[in-house]
């Protein structure tokens, strides 16, 4: 009788994929939840919230810099101008950054990654601009470019793009180099498949879960790069994000007087990176057997 | 080990190199063209004149390369489009403070991350150890200006600790007096600074230190009766050193990149500060000056730290003899 219960449960454990553990484990506790949660909040904040709350406008008709009230939730800057709106449409500036940053990095790290790892001659001339671009202080680097390319969104995230993607492409290649010298791969290439082929069918696959990690890790940096570039003055001077309303708070020399304006822009930050990272991890975590209990 | 260091000053140059390069070509290969740029606000002919002859403006643009290597290489940077002073001249005195602030930071990162991280792998999922990852995770989602923000709100605004900003007071004469006010102007920033950098650093400081103390020869240690503190202290932190040291130099940038934010904030006179600055006044010459002093520095300190692993690392070590 027990024998034929653990033999059903074996076979019920084998039908489960293991996509279907990873997320299984992913899920397990309340940490993924809220992560996920708070992330899906933040998103729909961006995409729905700016058709509930009107645009902050160059002026505010607001008492200026009250501190948050029923009225204000997140009080008013040095013009009169809710906080909580520029936070509203703010969210929807940063995300946009952020994830069209994020894919340029991501799609120039894979390519650049796989690509050093299938060929020497690539990987000779990468491998030093890597390591270069990851030695050299990028925001310095990022300040100069923006700062003469003229501040805009495009601007933004080309930069943030731009500067991003060795990390992805340096984990990238050491993992795609443990998947060219896999016999399959010999295979294909045996049978007459090009290189772009192989590449693109046989290990861009392979890589392609630590591709998704490193990319929500590149996301985050990108939120942090954004804030860090527009409060230096770097931003789009035309819309809200949330590294601007710290920029005017700083600018207005508020940011201490004036605590909603810093608080709840960076508390939104604060909560992006930190629920897009610990997904990331956890992500690599319940792929792997090893489970270190982030 | 010649033939390693002689390999790290060669990858060095390379960095700096580079560096030159990128800063050369941002300013030329934009739309407008560099005279456009330069030249843009500066309304007096002579200085105009003299800015065309200086980098060379009416030469191919390979000439001018090589004029700005030349002159790069040489210290010179260029003027200042906002004071009308050349450029190293304004960079080397923003330079100590920066240097005073990152150099302070990176120590308290490192004599504070090392024996955090340890601890947090010897005592594994302890409450410590849990509080760390959590630190380490939230580290890196920290915006470095607002923690400045809470810092000066609690020790500067409420307790009056701490200035609000600067570096150092005008009123302080004697050389005590000057000493203890630069203290005191560098702690905010310093810990804003530190924080931030310390929780990742930790982390990975843990996790090397884990690996380590998984290792067969710990185990063989282990089985041979030495007692664990002398494992700890004796084979797995003397081996967690090295890559700790190296990590350092990986944070490097970051580092710096911090140092930019937390000098806004805190008005601190370094060359974060005047990179700010620079950028409200559209100072071009003074930005890709700044870019090119930091990344200089950046790589020095790098080498340094290179150089400090070559010899702390036994396993380098023996390999000249071979």
């Amino acid at each position: 009788m027990t024998n034929t219960m653990s033999l059903r449960t074996m076979a019920k454990m084998k039908s489960v994929s293991p996509s279907a553990r990873t997320w299984r484990r992913f899920f397990k506790g309340p940490i993924g939840w809220v992560s996920v949660a708070t992330v899906v909040g933040i998103v729909l904040l961006g995409v729905f919230g700016p058709l509930f709350v009107t645009y902050p406008g160059s002026y505010g008709s607001a008492p200026p810099l009250a501190p948050p009230s029923v009225e204000y939730w997140f009080g008013t800057d040095s013009l009169g101008r809710s906080v909580f709106d520029q936070v509203v449409w703010g969210t929807r500036t940063s995300l946009i950054v952020v994830l069209a940053a994020g894919t340029v990095a991501t799609l120039l790290g894979a390519v650049i990654g796989i690509a050093s790892a299938y060929s020497r001659h690539i990987d000779a001339f990468f491998a030093v601009i890597i390591d270069v671009m990851l030695a050299l202080p990028v925001l310095p680097l990022m300040i100069v470019v923006t700062a003469l390319l003229g501040s805009s969104l495009t601007t933004m995230v080309l930069v943030l793009g731009f500067f991003s993607w060795p990390e992805i492409a340096r984990i990238i290649r050491s993992n795609a180099l443990t998947i060219v010298h896999q016999p399959y791969v010999e295979g294909a290439r045996a049978i007459g498949a090009s290189p772009v082929r192989i590449m693109w069918k046989e290990v861009l696959p392979m890589v392609s879960p630590l591709l998704i990690v490193n990319a929500l890790l590149t996301g985050s940096r990108a939120v942090i790069g954004e804030a860090g570039l527009s409060f230096l003055g770097l931003g789009d001077p035309n819309t809200w994000s949330w590294g601007k309303i710290l920029y005017e708070a700083q600018r207005d020399a508020v940011m201490v007087v004036a605590w909603w304006q810093t608080l709840f822009p960076s508390l939104l930050i604060l909560l992006l990176v930190l629920s897009a990272t610990t997904i990331g991890v956890r992500y690599n975590d319940s792929r792997m057997q090893k489970f270190t209990g982030v | 080990m010649i033939r390693i260091v002689l390999i790290r000053i060669g990858r060095a140059l390379l960095a700096v190199w580079i560096a030159i390069t990128a800063a050369f070509l941002i300013l030329r290969l934009l739309p407008g063209g560099p005279v456009a740029l330069m030249l843009d606000g500066v309304h007096d002919p002579q200085i105009e004149a003299q800015l065309i002859a200086q980098y060379g403006l009416d030469q191919p643009l390979i000439t001018q390369y090589f004029l700005f290597l030349w002159q790069t290489a040489q210290g010179n940077l260029g003027t200042s489009f906002y004071s009308l002073t050349p450029v190293a001249d304004i960079l080397l005195t923003r330079l100590p403070w920066t240097l005073l602030l990152a150099g302070s930071a990176l120590t308290v990162t490192l004599l504070i991350g090392i024996p955090l991280g340890v601890y947090g792998s010897v005592k594994k999922d302890g409450w410590a150890d849990q509080f760390l990852r959590f630190f380490g995770m939230a580290g890196q989602a920290l915006f470095v200006p607002a923690v400045a923000v809470v810092l000066l709100i609690i020790f500067a605004l409420n307790l009056g600790w701490a200035p609000i900003g600067g570096a150092i007071d005008s009123q302080a004469v004697s050389a005590g007096d000057q000493f203890l006010s630069v203290l005191r102007h560098l702690a905010l920033p310093l810990i804003s600074l530190a924080f931030v950098q310390l929780g990742p650093y930790a982390l990975t400081v843990r996790t090397n230190m884990l690996q380590i103390l998984g290792s067969d020869f710990i185990r063989s240690a282990k089985s041979r009766g030495i007692p664990v503190r002398t494992i700890i202290w004796k084979h797995g932190v003397r081996n967690a050193i090295i890559p700790a040291v190296t990590l350092a130099g990986i944070q490097l940038g970051a580092l710096v990149s911090g140092a930019v934010l937390t000098e806004t904030v805190f008005a601190y006179p370094g060359v974060g500060r005047l990179i700010y600055e620079s950028v409200l006044r559209q100072d071009y010459p003074v930005l890709q000056g700044a870019f090119i002093l930091l990344a200089v520095t950046v790589v020095l300190a790098n080498l340094t730290t290179d150089f400090v692993v070559v010899a702390i690392d036994p396993k380098l070590r023996t390999g000249s003899r071979s």
